[in-house]
């Protein structure tokens, strides 16, 4: 691969900025053979073909309620796709906005901005180019983190460095820098005493078999509680807790399961953030973690001398008020 | 013809199999049972692959009654020696056993042949009512009776199949109600076609295989011949990762493409499917370890992981309901 990994934000407040930007950067991978990605609804598509003109026909447009789906799927698909046309001696060159994210609930949006830093080292050695136009009537706060999350910022056709990016573990760990709120006062608890971990599943099953938590999340809840706690148990310290309660209320409804011990990981731990690499070579059990943020909606890691923290956060079906109590 | 006891034998009590959910589990018409628990009363059918799957079911069948005081009826032409389970590959001194009476090898031609040389069902009825009779004035608690049926369908001149039917389903008659006979009719399932061979097992009411590789109540293998593999039932997780590489080691050393049947996993951690996926890269190059029958929620779950980042894992047959059970 003769080309490096980038990735760049294209601040912009009028379509004009958008389109001196973005053409260039679809035209050039056109040129060049790359696979070139546009993630965008129908308005900007149509705008972009126009634009474009033949050239549309070497782009794939891309639903961004289906790209965007879940941030830690998201980054592990692309990733995937980049590493297989990098295989074929392409580059995977990816044109995504945050505008379907930006609206989404805050944790989740956190999320995403947290997936935009991880993108710098996770893409790393994939030569894939992505370029991530932020419009100026975003969210406040979500400009300013793009503007922290990536490495060049892009005028016209110049990308210059960006003097604000931030190294990405440190805007990660800044992402956990507030406490969690503590578990609510009815939350269920139990104390994990015994190494084998069946019992622990059918607890949570009965648990969760009186929530609205789809059949389907069950089995992903039970993989993701049987990872952490044996994590907890192999590397943590006793008292090891489980903790379940339901967050009914508000846009994000879910079933909460969190796991804490007394123990604090090692610095440079990972948390899970960067997906591991389908190169053949043994992963030595690396995925775990990883796979946990797949399988849950959000997971929200803290550790320090305290004692470490894991929740896990599936969410739930929004049941319309009138039904409930019918 | 009717055999029973005066004193049920109190080494077989009942037994009813239960899932995890302590549920009675829902069988076809036949119940599966590893050869331990084959009891009296049972007329079961073993339908193996080769050698090695009849000696692992036979021989510990075999075996087990000499230990116990039970009486073995073992109606072949076969040296006794050369039985599976005994002889002196195991330590078991067949002669010893024979003169006690305790070991019953009988040829063919003395226990189911009539004077031309063709197999006589009423023949073989006779000798099993004779042996079982004896065996309660002897003094034994119980009697095990085995023979294999294939070389009445695969050799020349074979007999009728409707013939053999008929036969188990007098030799079923008689063991089912008894309190001292337990039978296994063997048969090399590649001996007849598949249509022939479902016949022969439906007279049968219960499947015997051999004894799991393990079982703890929450986790169990089970050895699986045709194809090579385990057969995995349960819950797989971190507190059982290292017995289970264990076997999983084992039946790869074959050399030969694994299967593991996971109609009945209800869990498998990360950790689990990782250690399959380390299990597969010791595989030579160009096979794999093939997850049969997997549950939909635990490929759901492989499927969120990838099956790109766990290399050397196929996908294998579809889960479905098998009309060939214990055929195939």
């Amino acid at each position: 691969m003769s080309e490096s990994f980038t990735h760049c934000v294209l601040p912009y407040d009028r379509v004009d900025d958008l389109l001196d930007g973005a053409l260039p950067f679809l035209r050039d991978g056109a040129e060049a053979g790359d696979r070139v990605l546009a993630v965008c609804g129908i308005a900007r598509e149509m705008l972009l073909r126009e634009a474009l003109g033949p050239t549309a026909a070497s782009v794939e447009f891309v639903e961004p309620g289906t790209w965007y789906s879940h941030p830690a799927r998201t980054l592990a698909d692309c990733l995937s796709d980049a590493d297989d046309i990098a295989w074929h001696g392409r580059r995977l060159r990816v044109l995504g906005e945050p505008v379907v994210w930006a609206s989404r609930p805050p944790l989740e949006v956190l999320e995403w901005q947290r997936v935009e830093a991880m993108v710098n080292i996770a893409f790393r050695g994939t030569g894939a180019a992505i370029m991530c136009p932020y419009s100026s009537s975003l969210p406040a706060g979500v400009v300013a983190a793009g503007r922290r999350t990536h490495p060049e910022t892009v005028r016209g056709a110049r990308s210059i460095a960006n003097p604000l990016y931030m190294d990405p573990w440190a805007y990660s760990a800044q992402c956990d820098g507030e406490p969690l709120p503590p578990p609510p006062g009815d939350a269920d608890e139990l104390e994990i005493d015994r190494p084998d971990l069946f019992w622990l599943r059918a607890y949570v099953t009965e648990y969760a078999r009186r929530t609205p938590l789809p059949d389907e999340d069950l089995q992903r809840l039970l993989v993701a509680v049987t990872e952490v706690v044996t994590n907890a148990l192999r590397h943590g310290a006793p008292p090891i807790m489980l903790r379940m309660w339901t967050e009914p209320s508000g846009r994000d409804p879910a079933l909460v399961c969190e796991v804490t011990d007394r123990g604090s990981w090692e610095p440079g731990s990972g948390y899970g953030l960067v997906p591991p690499r389908p190169s053949g070579t043994a992963t030595g059990g690396r995925f775990g973690l990883w796979a946990v943020r797949l399988l849950c909606s959000i997971v929200q890691i803290r550790t320090g001398r305290g004692g470490s923290t894991v929740r896990l956060r599936l969410r739930l079906p929004a049941v319309p008020a009138a039904v409930n109590g019918v | 013809m009717r055999w029973a006891s005066k004193y049920p034998p109190r080494a077989y009590a009942e037994r009813i199999r239960t899932d995890l959910d302590g549920q009675a589990m829902e069988t076809p018409w036949f119940a599966k049972r590893p050869v331990k628990d084959i009891r009296p009363g049972d007329h079961s059918w073993l339908a193996y692959s080769g050698l090695e799957e009849r000696d692992r079911v036979i021989g510990p069948f075999v075996r087990e009654g000499l230990e116990t005081n039970e009486k073995v009826v073992y109606v072949t032409d076969a040296p006794a020696e050369l039985l599976p389970g005994v002889g002196p590959r195991h330590g078991v001194d067949v002669h010893a056993y024979s003169r006690t009476g305790q070991l019953r090898v009988i040829s063919r031609r003395d226990a189911c042949l009539d004077r031309r040389g063709a197999f006589e069902p009423g023949r073989m009825l006779e000798t099993i009512g004779r042996e079982v009779d004896a065996a309660f004035g002897q003094g034994f608690r119980a009697v095990r009776l085995t023979t294999d049926y294939s070389w009445l369908l695969s050799e020349p001149g074979r007999s009728d199949i409707a013939e053999m039917l008929g036969c188990e389903h007098r030799v079923g008659d008689a063991v089912s109600p008894s309190t001292m006979a337990m039978a296994i009719c063997q048969i090399d399932r590649h001996a007849c076609p598949p249509d022939e061979l479902a016949a022969l097992r439906d007279t049968h009411e219960v499947l015997v295989e051999v004894d799991p590789e393990f079982d703890d109540g929450i986790l169990k293998t089970v050895r699986t011949f045709e194809p090579n593999g385990l057969r995995v039932e349960g819950e797989l997780d971190a507190a059982r990762h290292q017995v289970f590489a264990e076997q999983l080691a084992q039946v790869c050393l074959a050399r030969r493409r694994v299967h593991l049947d996971f109609t009945d996993l209800g869990f498998i951690d990360l950790g689990g499917l990782n250690l399959l996926a380390q299990q597969a890269t010791v595989l030579p190059a160009d096979e794999a370890l093939v997850l049969d029958h997997l549950p939909p929620d635990v490929e759901n779950v492989i499927e969120m992981v990838g099956w790109h980042r766990l290399p050397g894992l196929e996908r294998g047959r579809e889960r479905a309901f098998t009309e060939t059970e214990g055929m195939a």
